[in-house]
């Protein structure tokens, strides 16, 4: 103690020494090399996306400055010849936005089940089965579940349509005004078809946070008389709520930007849909891009590069947002 | 009535055989009761899944966990009904996919549809003609040259996450997290506007070009996992030793990890070669074989399984199932070989995995 004492007033009456700065840097030749390259292929990642925008942009800017902001909500597409371009894509932006709600909200519950399934139920091999197939869920190509969805899932689906249609048609999301040509194509089976898509990225990152959660926390609350159920919702789901919505986030994230599942099960239409999720026309960015780049004028393409950057803006800030959540939600991750 | 205590709730107690009877009866009486209303009412199935199914299957799982554990045991019952029916609904879609495309496609599928080219074939060609082997050649050498940039340079991206210090580390790693939600459709585009302002031909580099910026980051993360799995001593140890870097590195690290970043290049191939719109958008299809992915229209197997489905031809999409169905076994051949590499990763992290905190 005394001479700590003494040691501080000693450091008041000479003041402190300049602090000595530490080097880390790398020392060899091959060493200076090795980072730099490792560096320059990091720093790639920001060129790659600024490439990928200053090109976008490029392209569309005759398209924007044409069509001017409505462009963005804007309700007419006329790319005939001889008539003046009309380019606007309100309706498949809100088509994008109503599908991949619809998506999430069947996707979410699912996702959290099977998460809860893997994490709190299952044995350890069952899980790692689980988890498996999952994982392969995630890595199944979109032109299959296209496939799948045009020829296998579709008529299920308009089943399904049908009975909602029958016993629900007083929800005003059941409504339809002529059920003889509704349900094909609708955005209720193209919100499955993303559903179907975003459940693994979902229920991976809510798995890996229900996994992580700090197993005496639970233990305490079962011990205090908790059952499953109160324990679900007492302390799972308010400690890992931050995850599951960042997850939540990605999977919304993934659906807007679905483009080859979404044009083979919607029928794309620029009459917008509010919310009649049974009636069979719907909107979707990345669908029309595809459906109409066949065809298009060079002006007209012009316009499908400004759908894109509209697109590659929302999905980049909705996963901006998304990452950010999930990264502070897991703090066990930073290295 | 008397009013005795029930006796005590005992969930430390092992079920006893009346319980197991309990337990197994609410699991099949439920089915039961529902198959029999389904056929004697006529009731729709999937109205009966949901609407008599379900609501059977909570009242009899209630019941069974409201006499083993009193009111408690209701909601636990509930919760886990739900959440198997959820998971169990999952599984059933992910199956159906799997078995669409193996019942599908088998019927297509023969010697000569994986040697044979897509020449003079036409919407309603018989199917003992024609085939994909084009397409395979074009996606296989289309992804392979996405690969040889993507893998290196993802690798080194890790390297840079993981080995050092650089302050710009975090924004390094939410860019790439950024770059990962990369709608595939705006890749094509991109490149597609690259193509037009230079005015150069579609052929398959672009295609590759397209596959890129969807396979660097997929590679990076998961080598950026791998990495981080190799135990840090063992870098310190090699440094103490006198090691540069870049020594400790391809000696020590790369060894340790080689498994893993074999992972991350099959998940980055399993997450491109699928990948359709790209392709549509910077490659145009051929009928031919093309060994040529810097001149040239090329097919993929992608664009085939596109371009057949649709048409408006059954026979044609008759193909499309085919082309889907290997495309499905290459991405499950991927996969596969990720996993059982990744085993023995997995294996050793797993003592590490869990710590209590506090």
């Amino acid at each position: 103690m005394g001479t700590l004492v003494s040691m501080s007033e000693s450091s008041a009456s000479n003041p402190a020494p300049v602090r000595r700065k530490l080097s880390a840097g790398p020392l060899s030749t091959g060493d200076k090399w090795f980072f730099r390259s490792t560096s320059i292929a990091a720093y790639f990642s920001f060129v790659l996306v600024a490439l990928v925008l200053i090109f976008l942009f490029l392209k569309a800017w005759p398209a924007l400055q044409e069509q001017g902001v409505a462009f963005v909500y804007g309700t007419t597409w006329v790319a005939e010849d001889g008539q003046p371009l009309v380019m606007q894509i309100g309706p498949m932006i809100y088509g994008s936005l109503l599908i991949a709600l619809v998506g999430v909200l069947i996707a979410t519950p699912m996702a959290i089940s099977l998460a809860y399934m893997i994490v709190f139920m299952l044995g350890d091999r069952l899980a790692k089965v689980f988890t498996t197939l999952i994982d392969l869920l995630a890595a199944l190509p979109s032109v299959i579940i296209g496939l799948w969805g045009f020829y296998v899932f579709t008529p299920v689906a308009i089943n399904w349509e049908n009975t909602l249609h029958q016993y629900l048609s007083w929800v005003p999301l059941f409504q339809v005004e002529n059920p003889e040509n509704a349900f094909r194509g609708s955005p209720f089976i193209a919100g499955w078809i993303v559903a179907v898509m975003i459940v693994p990225i979902i229920t991976s990152v809510t798995r890996e946070i229900f996994s992580q959660l700090d197993k005496d926390l639970i233990n305490g609350a079962l011990a205090l008389g908790g059952s499953r159920l109160t324990v679900f919702n007492k302390v799972i789901l308010p400690t890992s709520s931050g995850g599951v919505v960042g997850g939540i986030l990605l999977g919304l994230g993934r659906a807007l930007g679905e483009t080859v599942a979404i044009f083979y099960v919607l029928q794309i239409s620029f009459k917008i849909n509010w919310g009649q999720l049974l009636e069979s026309r719907g909107g979707g960015v990345a669908s029309w891009i595809l459906a109409r780049f066949g065809e298009a004028s060079e002006g007209e393409i012009s316009g499908l590069m400004a759908a894109g950057l509209v697109l590659f803006v929302i999905t980049l800030i909705v996963n901006f947002v998304a990452n950010t959540i999930v990264n502070r939600s897991q703090p066990w991750r930073k290295n | 009535m008397s009013f005795a205590p029930r006796p005590a709730v005992q969930p430390w107690k092992r079920a006893n055989n009346a319980r197991r009877l309990q337990i197994i009866l609410a699991a099949i009486v439920p089915v039961l009761l529902t198959a029999l209303v389904v056929m004697t009412s006529g009731l729709d199935a999937n109205l009966a899944t949901i609407v008599v199914f379900l609501p059977l299957q909570i009242l009899a799982a209630g019941l069974v966990g409201f006499r083993a554990y009193g009111r408690r045991g209701i909601g636990d019952a509930l919760l886990v009904v739900v959440t198997i029916f959820l998971s169990a609904f999952v599984l059933v879609m992910l199956l159906s996919v799997f078995f669409s495309v193996l019942s599908e496609g088998s019927r297509t599928m023969s010697l000569q549809f994986l040697s044979q080219n897509n020449v003079y074939i036409s919407n309603t060609t018989s199917l003992e003609y024609g085939g994909v082997a084009n397409a395979i050649l074009g996606t296989l050498l289309i992804v392979g040259i996405t690969t040889i940039v993507a893998v290196p340079l993802g690798i080194a991206m890790a390297v840079y996450l993981t080995q050092s210090q650089s302050k710009l580390r975090g924004l390094v790693r939410t860019v790439t997290q950024a770059l990962s939600g990369l709608p595939s459709v705006v890749s094509g585009l991109f490149v597609l506007s690259i193509i037009v302002t230079f005015g150069f031909t579609k052929s398959g580099i672009f295609g590759s070009l397209a596959l890129f910026p969807l396979m660097l980051p997929t590679v990076a993360r998961v080598a950026e996992e791998a990495l981080k799995l190799v135990p840090s001593d063992l870098r310190l140890a090699a440094l103490a030793l006198g090691a540069p870097n870049y020594k400790a590195f391809f000696q020590v690290i790369l060894p340790a990890a080689k498994s893993g970043l074999i992972t991350a290049l099959l998940l980055g191939l399993a997450r491109v070669i699928g990948e359709t719109a790209p392709l549509i958008l910077t490659v145009n299809t051929n009928n031919g074989t093309s060994w040529d992915p810097f001149n040239g229209p090329m097919e993929t197997l992608p664009a085939y399984v596109y371009g057949y489905l649709s048409s408006s031809f059954t026979s044609a999409h008759q193909r499309a199932w085919g082309g889907g169905l290997v495309l499905l076994i290459l991405v499950a051949v991927l996969f596969g070989s990720a996993r059982y590499l990744g085993r023995a990763k997995s294996m050793k992290s797993k003592p590490t995995k869990q710590k209590a905190s506090k």
